[in-house]
């Protein structure tokens, strides 16, 4: 087996545990496999490996085909926490998504009361199923002491031309009042796994 | 109301028997050649597969000789098919004469068939097969011949150059026309419009070329004979173009005939069925939002937050207590105002007219107030409980007019203003 069959035979391994766990969180000091893409935690010494999507070959592709996708539990307010996450960890749109600040619960349940008018009660509810849909997903990161959210890999996933779309969305989500932010003391319930 | 015989169109009274016999003999010729595709007298066939028996029996004929056949050796010729099938179709081709008694007189039972419509049966076999595409060729191939013909005159080269300007006008309309309207995939069926059809237009720019050299008159046919080459020629270009855009954007797979797809999946080893999908993942394993559907959620979440709700009311609206409305009522207000105008009268009396305190003189009450707008006030409000319902007083006039230039007023008319009786 020569040099090249041994890269694809890594990326092929790559992908596929990739495919099956989502993004791998590997030390800094491993080589990245040719069709893998290296993203940093701050700190340095991890890197997160998730994949290389060419254009036009991604999940795009099935709406297109008019195959179904995985199936999503309430698929609009995930997306809005998500927009929500995103209102409150890029904290600059002209820069990269990737890795983006910390940003603690109670914010983002405040941006996504002022982004959809419910009330603090049924906020909070769909925040903590999102989050916890979105971090098994690896498009957050949940921080269960700290109480606090990231962006995860998978954002780093999205396209260049993706990007100018997101930073509209950026800049119409509102600010939420300071004063709504607030540390809320109710835990999580149910797990994050 | 005019003469004209309904007969005119159809059969025309002045016909020489000459032309009445040529007529009959190009029907009876036109009636042989569909007798193939005939399914029944003055019906077109259904199913391909009548045409398999037709040859057969055509065949059958062939291999009898002149002395022709009857139906039931026709039947026994031709055992790959049924006797019914045989002799329905047997006595189809007799009623459209495709094939006749050998000798015409009754109770005749021998048959012979007439050489047309094997010919055109031939044709359509090859029609069927290759798209027309080769008639084509060859007809323009004829066409060439005529023209190049030594004893052609100019009437044979303008017939001809009629003849391919029809077909290739016939051509492009039909496939411009999917091009504009049609759907992709009648577009792919009538493909065989597009393949290969280059040679078409030189084949008839060659006969084209030599008509013209032979005979320059003809210029003005010659050029529309160009204008529906070059219009059949843009016809192929924007369908080609129409059914590349179709299969570089929607990858629709189905712009292909099924069979191509299913002979390359038969024909192909694994390593050339892999290579269709290189590049390709169309696998999401966790769930995935695109920017857009990011920014569609957010915008229906504003939406249904922005709507402006009634607000709330009773269950069941009912009609105010009609009772209830009372209008603004300022009978205390006024009552209090009179009161205070008789006092005033009382304490600053020194006339002896109104020993009660019941009454006062409205030159005194103006001329007391001082200014026009307090004369002003002061008689709306005593003219306001004049006409109060529930109040007391009155408002009386009398003729008289006390005038004084140095007051004011200057002047006032005379008046009272007193308790009613009771």
């Amino acid at each position: 087996m020569n040099a090249h069959e041994t890269a694809l035979h890594q990326t092929a391994l790559w992908w596929a545990r990739i495919r099956a766990a989502g993004p791998q969180l590997v030390d800094a000091d491993g080589p990245t496999p040719p069709g893998l893409m290296r993203l940093a935690e701050p700190g340095g010494s991890r890197v997160w490996l998730t994949t290389v999507l060419p254009g036009g070959a991604g999940p795009a592709v099935l709406d297109e085909l008019d195959l179904p996708r995985p199936v999503l539990e309430q698929p609009n307010d995930t997306a809005r926490v998500l927009a929500a996450v995103l209102k409150s960890c890029w904290l600059d749109p002209s820069g990269p998504l990737w890795p983006g600040a910390t940003a603690p619960f109670g914010q983002i349940v405040a941006t996504f009361e002022a982004l959809t008018g419910h009330d603090e009660v049924v906020s909070h509810r769909a925040v903590v199923a999102a989050v916890r849909r979105l971090s098994w997903s690896g498009w957050l990161l949940w921080d269960e002491q700290t109480r606090t959210v990231r962006l995860g890999p998978r954002v780093a996933t999205w396209a260049a031309t993706e990007l100018s779309t997101l930073r509209e969305l950026w800049r119409s989500i509102p600010v939420p009042d300071k004063a709504a932010v607030r540390d809320t003391e109710t835990e999580m319930d149910g797990d994050t796994s | 109301m005019g003469m004209t015989s309904p007969l005119d169109t159809t059969s025309p009274v002045d016909m020489t028997l000459d032309e009445a016999a040529t007529e009959a003999a190009v029907l009876r010729l036109y009636r042989q050649i569909f007798a193939v595709l005939a399914r029944e007298a003055g019906a077109m066939i259904m199913d391909a597969g009548l045409i398999d028996v037709d040859e057969a029996i055509l065949e059958a004929f062939a291999e009898a000789g002149s002395d022709g056949l009857t139906a039931a050796e026709a039947v026994a010729a031709c055992p790959q098919f049924d006797a019914v099938t045989i002799e329905r179709r047997f006595g189809l081709l007799r009623d459209y004469r495709a094939i006749s008694k050998v000798v015409d007189r009754k109770n005749e039972q021998h048959y012979r068939a007439a050489f047309a419509p094997y010919v055109m049966l031939l044709f359509l076999r090859r029609l069927t097969e290759r798209g027309g595409q080769s008639e084509l060729h060859q007809l323009l191939t004829l066409e060439h011949l005529n023209v190049t013909k030594p004893d052609a005159v100019a009437a044979d080269g303008q017939a001809s150059v009629a003849r391919m300007t029809k077909i290739f006008r016939l051509l492009a309309n039909e496939l411009a026309s999917l091009v504009q309207r049609g759907a992709a995939e009648a577009l792919r069926e009538n493909a065989q419009l597009l393949w290969g059809n280059r040679s078409l237009i030189t084949q008839a720019e060659e006969a084209h070329a030599t008509v013209l050299t032979r005979w320059p008159e003809l210029a003005t046919d010659c050029a529309l004979l160009r204008i529906s080459l070059a219009a059949y020629g843009d016809a192929i270009e924007s369908a080609a173009g129409r059914l590349l855009e179709q299969a570089g954007t929607t990858r629709a797979l189905g712009l292909l005939p099924a069979e191509t797809w299913l002979s390359f999946a038969r024909g192909s080893g694994p390593q050339t069925l892999a290579t269709v999908l290189d590049g390709f993942v169309f696998d999401a394993p966790a769930p995935w939002f695109s920017a857009q559907a990011l920014a569609e959620a957010v915008e229906s979440a504003r939406q249904a937050g922005g709507i402006r709700l009634r607000p709330p009311r009773p269950e069941n609206p009912e009609p105010a207590d009609p009772a209830g409305i009372v209008p603004a009522d300022d009978a205390a207000d006024l009552r209090s105002s009179a009161e205070r105008l008789l006092a005033a009268a009382e304490a600053s009396r020194d006339n002896s007219e109104d020993p009660d305190g019941e009454r006062v003189s409205v030159a005194d009450v103006l001329s007391g107030a001082g200014d026009w707008a307090t004369c002003r006030r002061l008689l709306a409000e005593m003219t306001a409980i004049h006409h109060h319902p529930d109040l007391g007083y009155e408002l009386i006039w009398s003729d008289g007019l006390r005038i004084d230039p140095e007051r004011s007023p200057s002047w006032t008319t005379e008046g009272w203003f007193a308790r009613k009786d009771r």
